[in-house]
């Protein structure tokens, strides 16, 4: 997985590579996410359009990032779900915790 | 043992999580050989991952001494694939529902889930000398 970054009217843009499966590659999302959470960002939205996969870890990444956003007082919620996301959001019943959007322009647009 | 080692449909790798993109490029190559379609060699991959990540973490616990074990083979329209570690062995009844409500946030415990979900057949095999998980799906 590669990983880039970046900040778009306030809000974090996170947009991960490839396949995230566990080990170097998680641990790069959690700490960019933590990163951000760190400098008082509070506001990301996490792009998977170009993610082929991921796994339970990558699920547990945005879970982590999605409570500890919400708990204090800012939200993550996600962008450009592909099939294969979905599926395993549907099948985890974590469609019914994450807000999702059909373009980052959207996302953007449920933080004002 | 310090890197992986393929062995015709098999390939063995130590106890971290580091080689998991070398099983994951083992397993594409040969899910690609059998001609499996692009969306189930997805859901092969993640099940995949999710086992291997459990045979480092949760069988051999990381130790340096322990290897993991995929090993592929097919028939006709089907693919199986046994992953293996040298742990202790479990048993699936201690596993909480990771669809209940008061489980929906925790941030691990759905890794067989999503396998039995994605997967046509699972079968867990476990001894005090380790657990051997095989996954089956047509294609
Ligand atoms: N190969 C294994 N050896 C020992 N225990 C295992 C193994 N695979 C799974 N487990 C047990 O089953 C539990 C559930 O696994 P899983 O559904 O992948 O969730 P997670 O890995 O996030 O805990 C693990 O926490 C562990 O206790
Ligand atoms: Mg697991």
């Amino acid at each position: 997985m590669k990983l880039s970054d970046r900040e778009q009217d306030g809000v974090v843009i996170l947009e991960p590579k490839g396949k995230i499966m566990g080990g170097p590659d998680a641990s790069l999302l959690h700490d960019k996410l933590y990163e951000y959470i760190e400098h008082d960002k509070k506001q990301v939205i996490v792009d998977l359009s170009q993610v082929d996969w991921m796994n339970s870890t990558g699920l547990g990444i945005l879970i982590s990032g999605y409570t500890t956003l919400k708990n204090s007082g800012g939200e993550l919620k996600l962008a450009n779900v592909t099939d294969k996301i979905q599926s395993l959001l549907t099948i985890t019943k974590l469609v019914t915790v994450f807000d999702a959007y059909d373009s980052i322009e959207d996302a953007i647009q449920s933080f004002r | 043992m310090q890197k992986p080692i393929i062995n015709g449909n098999r390939i063995t790798i130590p106890s971290d999580q580091e080689y998991l993109a070398d099983v994951d490029s083992f397993l594409d190559g040969q899910l690609r050989e059998l001609t499996v379609g692009e969306s189930i060699r997805a859901d092969i991959a993640i099940s995949v991952s999710e086992l291997v990540n459990n045979a480092i973490l949760h069988g051999n616990k990381s130790s340096p001494e322990k290897v993991v074990t995929v090993e592929i083979s097919s028939e006709p329209g089907q693919v199986t694939i046994a992953v293996s570690d040298q742990g202790t062995g479990f048993t699936e009844e201690q596993i909480d529902d990771p669809v209940a409500d008061e489980n929906l946030l925790k941030e691990v415990g759905r890794g067989i889930f999503i396998v039995r979900a994605l997967m046509d057949d699972v079968d867990i095999s476990a001894s005090e000398r380790g657990t051997t998980i095989s996954i089956s799906k047509s294609f």
